[in-house]
């Protein structure tokens, strides 16, 4: 393997001012993670405008690192004040929130952070490895295959997420429906753009991210959740003990594992790998009855499974240019407006941008690892910050960044626009994220598909004669009846269960 | 009647609740120690947790003195939080602690304290921090 | 992939009440669901999205497969969402992930209504002047602050911004001074 491309991506992180990036990134992120209300998709719409203007390796560096970073700050109030800051974090709350009311938070706190940090380390060595393999092999994918590939990333997403599916695919069909306004690539004519001098252009992505994932989230939380007020929680002892290391080690090996695996599938990612990794230690474990009272490895394995769930989602986004979800999507925006298409050609023509972003995983993680036990103290200390404070500063720089990305006031009024649809989206239960995504792809989906036809010479079947195609149409098939399966297999199994007597299960 | 209390984890109050237990034996009368923090955000460091707020029941109960410990939450207006239970429990005294505050700094960040002296309806009796 | 919910795995009832009471809890501070209403209401919109985008892009002109026409791609997309839409309308009645519109939106209004303010007032007399009342606005009434906070943030976040905006990074932003 020829690795002076990846040595290379080494030194373009160690450039300052990529450095600062990093470092400005991790702690955006852990912050955020930390506060409730604003997640690091909202966060990464928000600060779009900034990278548009600061050139894509920079760009993705910082947007990579707010991810990750988030991951470490959503466990600080998992396990201090049962409050799980992110979705990732809900499970490492049992244990965590355990162990510190034994006046161990400290190691919690602590073997979540060295979990994580071996896991992120673990998932980037895999993706150091395993992404040259799969854009090599992507090479040879043509149209048809980047319409099926399009089609089944943008149904996963909907399927996996965590609302309605019906709703997500209805939210999907609009994002692909939005992204046609504006003159068609193929035959010059205008789509939908009402004489529109603006819209003739299409609609740009930042305003469409920023709205949906920022400003939405900004105009959701202004209705007053009735949160409990906590008081301050105190950290304790800092570091874990050997014993606590020795014990955890299994459960942080499994979870990075199990986080790389997960992370790559569409849809998955950091939540449902600490799901199954914690599920699987207790599953092992020989006390299982420990857990959910301090068992360290219920902290060790969800933390560890996150981390590398989100660092190994960025393998399908760098390899196939196919956001694995949401927040990828965001990255792939990024990407675009930056001038660089996303896809198997990444690696061989911006090996700056491959390599830089990985590599700069690195160096994040062990930037979050020396922050985040010492500084623990630090980071609790922005809950004390009433989020009406917060609020409007956020939304000004919001707007204003709108603003900035080409001087037009119309760009903010988009940007309320698709805030206030992503609003009343969020509390109607359609999600805002297989909207944005489906956006971003869907010119490409068509672009493909149609040229896929002209091969094809407007032959519809020539996509499943296709191998690599029709494997993947037989995939979506799969996955679209998936939910009507499952419902079919609950119904029987439950008409079985109902007739076998039912069991005593002592503990 | 009852006796309110506002606590904080200061030293001033402290002695709030020392001299509301003192005036609670005296007087013969339920203590109410009212530990309110500001709605909004996750934490606040005003507001004290199960186990301090066990042991100052068990200050409480060592003085001789009928106590319970609330924790309303309030938007702005402390002071109302205080109306509204001195309403509600028919207290006859609030006790408070107080903090010097410079004039810029009174200026700035307000005064609840200074508040409730002026305008509440029952006696207030102000303690400083013990020295 | 199919995983059992480590809450339900067999286990000390520790366990259980923990993940339950931990989802209630969560749970507690969102607002009632909304009613089959707001659903049906919901679904008939995205159903009328289908509609609109199917008449538009037929309009375009569909071509035939050989040589799709600019209408062929956004047709079909919106026949999916049609579908889908009245599927939604049968069997969405009794879901409840909708939250109810409560007089806490009304806040949400009032920021939407500033944040139109600010875009439109933005090219005519600057950012400085609308920045400072929205800030305003949202801390005082949104955020339920002092006068006395909502004044002296709302002047030093503009104060912060023009720092930033015109000094520091020298963006151009409409402004008045």
């Amino acid at each position: 393997m020829d690795i002076s491309p990846i040595l290379n991506g080494f030194s373009v992180v160690l450039e300052p001012a990529n450095l600062l990036y990093c470092l400005a990134g991790v702690i955006i992120g852990m912050l955020i993670g930390v506060l409730p209300g604003l997640g690091p998709g909202a966060t990464i719409a928000i600060l779009l405008p900034i990278t548009y203007g600061i050139g894509p390796v920079p760009a993705i560096i910082m947007l990579a690192g707010i991810f990750y970073g988030a991951q470490y700050g959503g466990t600080i109030t998992s396990v201090l004040l049962r409050l799980p800051g992110e979705a990732s974090s809900v499970v490492t709350v049992f244990d965590g929130f355990a162990l510190a009311k034994q006046g161990r938070a400290g190691t919690a706190l602590g073997i979540a952070a060295i979990g994580s940090f071996i896991g992120g380390t673990v998932s980037i060595i895999g993706l150091t490895l395993l992404a040259p393999v799969v854009a090599g092999f992507a090479l040879d994918f043509g149209p048809p295959e980047y319409a099926a590939l399009g089609i089944l990333g943008v149904l996963l997403i909907s399927s996996v997420g965590n609302g309605n599916k019906l709703k997500a695919i209805i939210a999907a069909c609009v994002g692909l429906l939005i992204a046609t306004v504006g003159r068609d690539t193929f035959t010059g004519a205008e789509r939908f753009t009402f004489d529109s001098l603006n819209l003739a252009e299409g609609i740009d992505f930042i305003p469409i991210a920023m709205g949906l994932f920022g400003l939405s989230e900004i105009l959701y939380n202004l209705e007053e959740r009735h949160n409990q007020v906590h008081a301050p929680a105190k950290v304790g002892n800092v570091w874990p003990s050997r014993k606590d290391l020795g014990q955890a080690k299994g459960a942080i090996g499994r979870g990075s594992v199990i986080g790389f695996v997960l992370g790559v599938l569409p849809g998955g990612g950091a939540t449902l790998s600490s799901l199954a990794a914690y599920a699987l230690e207790k599953r092992r474990a020989k006390q299982p009855e420990r857990f959910g009272r301090g068992a360290i490895e219920g902290v060790a394995a969800p933390e560890t499974a996150n981390n590398a769930a989100a660092t190994s989602s960025f393998i399908p986004l760098l390899t196939l240019g196919i956001p694995a979800n949401a927040t990828m999507a965001l990255m792939f925006g990024a990407l675009l407006i930056q001038g660089i298409q996303p896809g198997p050609q990444l690696v061989t023509e911006h090996p700056d941008v491959f390599w830089g972003v990985i590599n700069s995983m690195y160096i994040g993680n062990i930037l979050l690892l020396i922050m985040s036990i010492p500084m623990v103290g630090v980071f609790v200390r922005i809950l004390r910050v009433r989020p009406a404070i917060l609020a409007p500063i956020t939304v000004l720089i919001t707007l204003l960044g709108a603003y900035t990305v080409n001087n037009q006031v119309y760009d903010i009024f988009l940007v309320i626009v698709f805030g206030v649809l992503g609003y009343l989206m969020k509390k109607l239960g359609f999600e805002p994220g297989p909207l944005v995504l489906a956006f971003v792809l869907g010119p490409m989906i068509e672009n493909s598909a149609r040229q896929a036809l002209l091969i094809f010479g407007g032959d519809p079947t020539g996509f499943i004669t296709r191998p690599i195609s029709g494997t993947v149409f037989a995939l979506i098939v799969l996955v679209a009846a998936l939910p009507l399966i499952r419902k079919a297999v609950r119904r029987k199994t439950s008409a079985d269960r109902a007739e076998e007597p039912v069991e005593e299960k002592t503990p | 009647m009852t006796i309110l209390v506002g606590y904080l984890p200061t030293p001033e109050g402290e002695a709030a609740v020392d001299a509301g237990l003192r005036e609670g034996a005296l007087r013969r009368e339920r203590v109410i120690i009212v530990n309110s923090p500001r709605r909004g955000a996750v934490v606040d460091e005003h507001k004290i947790d199960d186990a301090a707020s066990a042991a100052l029941l068990e200050r409480a109960r060592a003085a001789g003195v009928d106590a319970e410990v609330r924790q309303p939450l309030h938007d702005d207006d402390l002071f109302q939080t205080f109306e509204d239970l001195v309403e509600e429990t028919g207290a006859g005294l609030i006790v408070i602690g107080l903090r010097h505050r410079s004039l810029v700094g009174k200026f700035i960040l307000g005064s609840e304290a200074q508040r409730i002296l002026m305008e509440a309806r029952v006696p207030v009796l102000s303690v400083k921090a013990a020295r | 992939m199919s995983m059992s919910d480590p809450a339900r795995s067999p286990d000390p009832l520790g366990d259980v009440i923990d993940a339950d009471r931990l989802q209630a809890e969560l749970e507690e501070g969102r607002p009632p669901h909304a009613g089959p209403i707001s659903q049906i209401t919901a679904a008939l919109v995205a159903l009328a999205v289908g509609v609109f985008g199917a008449i538009g892009s037929y309009a375009l002109g569909l071509g035939r497969l050989t040589q799709p026409g600019p209408g062929l791609w956004p047709f079909a997309i919106s026949v999916v969402i049609i579908v889908l839409s009245a599927v939604l309308v049968v069997t969405g009645r009794g879901l409840e992930d909708a939250e109810r519109f409560s007089k806490a939106s009304l806040l949400t209004t009032v920021g939407v209504v500033t944040l139109v303010l600010l875009a439109a007032l933005l090219p005519v007399i600057g950012f400085e002047i609308p920045s400072l009342l929205l800030v305003f606005v949202w801390l005082r009434w949104l955020g339920k602050e002092s006068w006395r906070s909502s004044i002296v943030i709302s002047v030093a976040t503009v104060a912060a911004f023009y720092v930033l905006f015109v000094v520091l990074l020298q963006i151009p932003l409409p402004r008045l001074i």
